[in-house]
C-alpha cells in the first residue's frame, strides 16, 4: 500500500456520516463497516499488507547470514548481495481509550466517549485484520479495563465489550494508565491514545514522555465535540463541569472569544509537546469521518517508516 | 363610579409583576452541562438588548387588559341617590307590647326592658302616635293612643314609662297569642280612623318557649300591620323549674299522701345537681333532708317527697342548686276530703244483686277528695234528724208513710235533691204527696220487647257530661219494665228523657228550692239495664253534683286561674273572705261565687264564719320554659316581622352594602369590563401576530 494511493482514494462522497454511523448499535459491526468502506475508497486489495518490506540490497560480507542471499541476482550477475527486509513482521497496538466522565458529552447526538470507542474499535479491528496484535486499556483516573495486545480468536469480541462499557469515571489522569501500561508492556509497539486531553499540558508532557522514552511509537488522538471547538452557545446560562460538577454563570457571547483563544492555546501546547516527544498528534471532532481518522494514522505511519528509512539511509551514507 | 369589591383591584397590581421580573432578572434558572470549565472564565450578566422592554405597545395593551379585568371583578357600578323609605318620612303609629309575665322576673328582663322601651319611646316624632300596652296573661292597656295624642309631646315619654314602672312583671303565665291578636286588632281599629294606613306592633319579650302561641295559627293578621320583635336576653341560661303533680284520685284512696313532683332542666342549662324538699312557710330553708336528684340539661325527673309529718308545718316545696329562683317554689296543701251522705229509703236489702240498693251502694266508691255515705232506710222507720240534713240526696224506692214524706218534702222545699224510682206503680201516691198533688196518673207500661231511651235532652246538667257524641249512645240500655205517666198531671215537671215510645223517662219537677227527680222504671235488673251499663255511675255523679255536691277541688291553681267560692259547706255567701298569701285579707261580694283574685302564687284561704277552706295557688308551669323562640317562628304562625330598623353603624353600614349589591347587580357593568377586555386581548393577538410575522419576513427577505 502506498500513500499517494491513500490521498488520492478517499473521496469526500465515499465517506460515511459518524451520525449514520453511530445509529448502528453494535461496536463491531460499525468498526467492520468503516474497515470495510475505508478499503472500497482506497481502490485496492487490503490483503498485501505492508509487513516483510523490502528496503535495500547490500554486499555479502563474511559472517552474513547465506539465507537472505538473493539468488536471482547472484545468477544474474553473478555476486552475492543480501536483501535487507523491515524488521515489523509483529506489530503490538496498543489502544488507550479515555472513560473519564468529560468524554461523555455530547452535543450532536453521541458523546465523544461513544466516537473514541468506535475509533478504538475500528483500529482494532483494522489491525485484526492485518494479523496484528491489538490491546486496550480503558482509564480516568485509574485503570477500568486492561486487555494485553493479542492476536487469536475471540480476542476482537473480548476488546469490542470492553469498549462498550459505558464512561463511569471522574477526572482524567493520564499519569496512572501509562506508568502502569509502561510496567506492562515491555515490548515496544504502538500506542494509540485517545482522549480530549482536557488537563493541564505540562502534566501530560510528563506522562507522555515516560512512554516515548520506553520506544513506543505514540499517536495522540484529541477527540472533541463541535461545541467544544466553537464554543457555539448563544444563551447565558449557568454551566455546570460534568466532572467536578463546579458551576459559573456564562454569557457565551462574551465568553467565547477567551474561550477559543484559551483552547487554542492548549491545543497548541498539546502539539508542541507530542512533536517535543516524537508523537503524532490529530486532533478530531467528533463530526469527522471515521476514515479519515484510519488514514491519518496510516499516513502517520508511512511518514514515520519514510522518515525512519531515509534518516537510515542517509545517516549511512553520512557515515 | 364605585366598587363593589374594591380587592379585587390589587389584581391590577400582576400588570407590574412581568415587567419587573424581566428588569430585574439577573441570573438564570437554565442549566448548560460542559465537558470542562478550564477554559471558561465566569461572566458577570450583560444588560443585553433582551433585558430591555421591547414591543412598549404590546405590553401596554396586555396590562390594559389585566387591568380592565380586575376591575370588572372589582363589580364597580354607578350610585344613585337611593330614595328614603317612605314610612320614615310619615308619621308612624305603633303599639309597644310589654311582656310582664313571671318569665320576666328573670336577673335583668326587666331593667331591659324599660330601658328599650324608653329608647324606642324616645325615638318617636310629635307626629307619631304611640299606646303601650303591658301583657301575660292579659292584655293591660297602659297608655292608650288618645291617651298619648292627649299628653304634651315632651311628656309622652315619661307619662308612659311612669306607667310601665308601676306595672312590673308579676306571676301570671305569657299568653303572647292572644296579645298580639288583642293589639293587633286596637292597631286595625284605631288605624280605620285615621289617615295613617299602616302601623307596627313592636314588642318587648324574652319570647320564652312557654309563650302560648297557638291562637296565631288561626288568626288571620291584618293586612299592613307589621311586627318587630326586641328580643330580652337573659344572662343566665341556667334554669330549672318545679311542678306539682296532680294526683289522681286513685293514688290516695288507702291513705298514701305521698306528693309527687317533677324537676325539669333547661335545655340550655349548665347545671345538673338540685335538692327538693318540703319547706316552713316563709323560709327558704328544707323542713327536713332534702333529696338530691340529678337531672341532666333539657330532660325532667319525678320526685316522689314523703308526706309531712303533721308536726312539721310545711306548706311548700322548693328547689334549691338553679340559678332563677322565681319558678323554684310551689305550694302544696293537704288534699281535703268531702263527705256525701246519700239517703236511700226503701225496704230492700243491699246484699240483694237483684235490687236497686245493691247497685247503689257499689256505685260510690271512697276516694281520696271525696266520701259518699249511702244509709239506708226502711221507709216505715223514723228519720234520724242529723241524717236527714246532712243528706245531699234522697233516693225513694219504696212508698213512704206520712212523717218521712213529710221531712223529705221540707228538704226539697229547702233546696235539696230527691230522686224518685217508681220501680211499681204503687209508687204513685207518694210521688202526689211529694208533689202536693191529689193524684199521678202512672200505670204500668204494656210493651213486647223492651224499650230504650230516646229523646233525651242533653243540655240538662244531669246528661250534659254525655252531650259529647262518644257518649251519647244510649240504646244499648234495653228497658224492660217502666210506668207510664202522664207529664201532664204534674204542672211544673220537665220531661229531660223519654222512651222511644214517648212516654217520658225521667222527669225534673222543681219543688221549692230544691228538685225531684223522677225515673219511671227502676235500675235494677228486672226492670232494665241501666244499673249494669257504663252510664249508670256517672249518672249518679252527675245526679250528686246537680244536689249541690261539691265537685273534687283540684290540687292546685294556676296564677289567673278563676277559683269557685260558693260551695263552702255550711257557709253562707255573705260571710265570705280570701284572704292571700301575703296575710292580707279581702271581703268578697255576696253575689260572688268566683274569685279570680291568684295575682301571686302561695296559700289561699277562703274563710267563712264557720269554717275556712284553704288551697294553693303556682306558678303556671309553661312559665318555666324559658329557653328563647326564634322571632321566626311568629313569622311561620302568619305574623309578618318588619325589617329591622337600623339603629347601629354595623347595621346601617350592612344596609349599605345590600343596596350597593343591588345596584351593582343591577347595572352588571362588569360585563362590559370583561367584553372590553375580550376585545383589548383580541386586538393585542392581532398586533403581536403582525409583529412577529415582520421579523420573519426580514430575515426571509435576507436569505434571498
Amino acid at each position: 500500500m502506498t500513500a499517494p494511493a491513500l490521498n488520492s482514494g478517499l473521496s469526500a462522497t465515499a465517506l460515511i456520516d459518524p451520525q449514520a454511523l453511530m445509529t448502528i448499535r453494535n461496536l463491531e459491526l460499525r468498526a467492520r463497516v468503516v474497515v470495510e468502506g475505508f478499503w472500497n475508497g482506497i481502490h485496492r486489495s487490503p490483503y498485501h499488507g505492508f509487513s516483510v518490506e523490502f528496503t535495500e540490497y547490500r554486499q555479502y560480507t563474511p559472517d552474513d547470514d547465506p539465507r537472505y542471499l538473493d539468488w536471482r541476482v547472484f545468477a544474474r550477475s553473478d555476486r552475492y548481495f543480501i536483501k535487507k527486509f523491515e524488521d515489523e513482521t509483529n506489530l503490538r497496538c496498543y489502544l488507550l481509550a479515555d472513560t473519564s466522565r468529560s468524554m461523555a458529552y455530547g452535543s450532536v447526538g453521541y458523546t465523544k466517549a461513544q466516537y473514541a470507542a468506535t475509533l478504538a474499535a475500528t483500529l482494532a479491528y483494522f489491525l485484526h485484520l492485518q494479523g496484528d496484535a491489538v490491546g486496550l486499556l480503558t482509564f480516568d483516573e485509574q485503570i477500568r479495563e486492561y486487555l494485553p495486545a493479542r492476536h487469536r480468536a475471540g480476542h476482537l469480541r473480548q476488546l469490542m465489550l470492553a469498549l462498550e462499557q459505558p464512561a463511569a469515571g471522574q477526572a482524567t489522569d493520564l499519569g496512572v494508565p501509562l506508568q502502569r501500561l509502561a510496567e506492562l508492556v515491555r515490548k515496544r509497539g504502538l500506542v494509540v491514545l485517545l482522549s480530549d486531553f482536557l488537563a493541564p499540558i505540562p502534566r501530560l508532557e510528563l506522562d507522555l514522555a515516560a512512554l516515548a522514552a520506553c520506544g513506543h511509537e505514540v499517536v495522540v488522538f484529541q477527540i472533541l465535540d463541535p461545541a467544544e471547538s466553537s464554543f457555539s452557545f448563544e444563551n447565558p446560562s449557568l454551566f455546570e463541569d460534568v466532572e467536578s460538577g463546579r458551576k459559573i454563570f456564562i454569557d457565551p457571547a462574551a465568553a467565547r472569544k477567551e474561550y477559543l483563544r484559551r483552547l487554542e492555546t492548549h491545543c497548541a501546547g498539546l502539539r508542541a509537546a507530542c512533536d517535543r516527544l516524537g508523537a503524532a498528534c490529530y486532533r478530531l471532532e467528533t463530526t469527522r469521518p471515521l476514515e479519515l481518522a484510519l488514514f491519518d494514522i496510516l499516513r502517520q505511519r508511512m511518514q514515520r517508516r519514510r522518515k525512519a528509512r531515509h534518516a537510515m539511509r542517509y545517516g549511512r551514507s553520512h557515515a | 363610579m364605585s366598587l363593589l369589591t374594591p380587592l379585587f383591584l390589587l389584581g391590577a397590581l400582576g400588570v407590574a409583576l412581568p415587567v419587573v421580573f424581566h428588569l430585574i432578572r439577573r441570573t438564570t434558572r437554565e442549566r448548560t452541562p460542559f465537558s470542562s470549565l478550564m477554559f471558561l472564565l465566569p461572566t458577570p450578566p450583560r444588560i443585553t438588548r433582551r433585558s430591555r422592554l421591547e414591543h412598549i405597545f404590546l405590553l401596554l395593551l396586555r396590562c390594559l387588559a389585566l387591568c380592565l379585568l380586575a376591575v370588572g371583578f372589582a363589580r364597580p357600578f354607578v350610585k344613585q341617590p337611593v330614595s328614603a323609605p317612605p314610612a320614615s318620612a310619615a308619621a308612624s303609629r305603633f303599639v309597644l307590647l310589654v311582656d310582664t309575665s313571671a318569665s320576666m322576673r328573670r336577673a335583668n328582663l326587666w331593667p331591659e326592658a324599660q330601658k328599650r322601651a324608653e329608647a324606642i319611646l324616645g325615638k318617636t316624632r310629635p307626629a307619631d302616635q304611640a299606646a303601650v300596652f303591658a301583657f301575660d296573661r292579659q292584655l293591660k292597656p297602659l297608655v292608650s293612643f288618645e291617651e298619648w295624642n292627649a299628653a304634651p309631646s315632651g311628656d309622652r315619654v315619661a307619662l308612659a314609662m311612669g306607667k310601665l314602672a308601676r306595672h312590673p312583671p308579676g306571676w301570671s303565665a305569657t299568653r303572647l297569642g292572644d296579645a298580639l291578636i288583642s293589639a293587633a286588632e286596637a292597631l286595625a281599629e284605631t288605624a280605620g280612623k285615621t289617615p295613617t294606613p299602616r302601623g307596627r306592633i313592636i314588642l318587648i319579650t324574652d319570647l320564652q318557649e312557654g309563650s302560648h302561641l297557638e291562637p296565631l295559627q288561626g288568626y288571620e293578621w291584618p293586612k299592613g300591620i307589621e311586627l318587630s320583635v326586641e328580643r330580652l336576653n337573659s344572662k343566665r341560661t341556667s334554669n330549672a323549674a318545679l311542678q306539682l303533680m296532680t294526683d289522681s284520685d286513685e293514688a290516695g284512696a288507702k291513705g298514701d299522701a305521698n306528693v309527687r313532683v317533677r324537676v325539669s332542666n333547661a335545655a340550655d342549662s349548665r347545671r345538673d345537681q338540685f335538692q327538693v324538699g318540703w319547706a316552713r312557710p316563709g323560709g327558704g330553708s328544707f323542713a327536713g333532708q332534702p333529696i338530691a336528684i340529678y337531672v341532666p340539661a333539657g330532660q325532667s325527673r319525678i320526685v316522689t317527697l314523703p308526706a309531712p309529718s303533721s308536726a312539721e308545718p310545711v306548706d311548700r316545696i322548693i328547689l334549691t342548686g338553679d340559678e332563677e329562683e322565681f319558678d323554684n317554689t310551689v305550694f302544696a296543701t293537704p288534699p281535703e276530703t268531702a263527705r256525701l251522705t246519700v239517703l236511700y229509703l226503701g225496704s230492700d236489702s243491699e246484699k240483694d244483686s237483684r235490687q236497686p240498693l245493691y247497685f247503689l251502694r257499689r256505685a260510690f266508691q271512697e276516694t281520696r277528695r271525696q266520701v259518699v255515705q249511702v244509709l239506708a232506710h226502711p221507709p216505715g222507720g223514723p228519720l234520724v234528724d242529723t241524717e236527714v240534713r246532712s243528706a245531699t240526696l234522697f233516693i225513694i224506692t219504696d212508698p213512704l208513710p206520712d212523717q218521712p214524706l213529710k221531712t223529705i218534702r221540707e228538704q226539697l222545699v229547702g233546696g235539696k235533691t230527691a230522686f224518685v224510682m217508681l220501680k211499681t206503680d204503687a209508687l204513685g201516691p207518694t210521688l202526689a204527696r211529694l208533689l202536693e198533688l191529689d193524684r199521678v196518673s202512672l200505670e204500668e207500661a204494656q210493651r213486647n220487647g223492651y224499650a230504650m231511651l230516646a229523646d233525651i235532652d242533653f243540655r240538662h246538667p244531669l246528661f250534659a257530661p254525655f252531650a259529647d257524641p262518644r257518649f251519647s249512645d244510649f240504646t244499648r240500655i234495653h228497658f224492660w219494665k217502666y210506668r207510664r205517666l202522664d207529664p201532664a198531671s204534674i204542672p211544673s215537671a220537665r220531661v229531660v228523657a223519654k222512651f222511644d215510645s214517648g212516654a217520658p223517662a225521667l222527669l225534673e219537677v222543681p219543688v221549692g228550692k230544691g228538685r225531684l227527680l223522677v225515673l219511671t222504671s227502676g235500675w235494677q235488673p228486672d226492670n232494665s239495664q241501666l244499673a249494669l251499663s257504663t252510664k249508670f255511675v256517672p249518672l249518679l255523679y252527675s245526679m250528686l253534683e246537680g244536689s249541690g255536691a261539691p265537685a273534687p277541688a283540684p290540687t292546685q291553681y294556676y296564677i289567673g286561674d278563676t277559683i269557685p267560692l260558693a260551695p263552702v259547706p255550711g257557709a253562707g255567701p255573705s260571710t265570705l273572705a280570701l284572704r292571700l298569701p301575703d296575710g292580707s285579707q279581702m271581703g268578697l261580694a255576696s253575689a260572688e261565687t268566683n274569685s279570680s283574685q291568684t295575682t301571686m302564687p302561695g296559700i289561699y284561704t277562703v274563710v267563712s264564719a264557720q269554717t275556712s277552706r284553704r288551697f294553693a295557688v303556682n306558678l303556671d308551669p309553661t312559665e318555666s320554659r324559658t329557653a328563647p323562640l326564634s322571632p321566626d317562628e311568629l313569622e311561620r304562625l302568619g305574623a309578618p316581622l318588619a325589617r329591622q330598623v337600623p339603629t347601629t353603624a354595623r347595621e346601617a353600614d350592612r344596609r349599605h352594602r345590600l343596596q350597593n349589591t343591588e345596584l351593582e347587580s343591577r347595572q352588571k357593568l362588569w360585563r362590559w369590563f370583561v367584553v372590553m377586555t375580550l376585545a383589548v386581548l383580541l386586538f393585542e393577538t392581532w398586533l403581536a401576530g403582525r409583529t412577529g410575522r415582520k421579523p420573519a419576513a426580514l430575515t426571509g427577505g435576507a436569505t434571498l
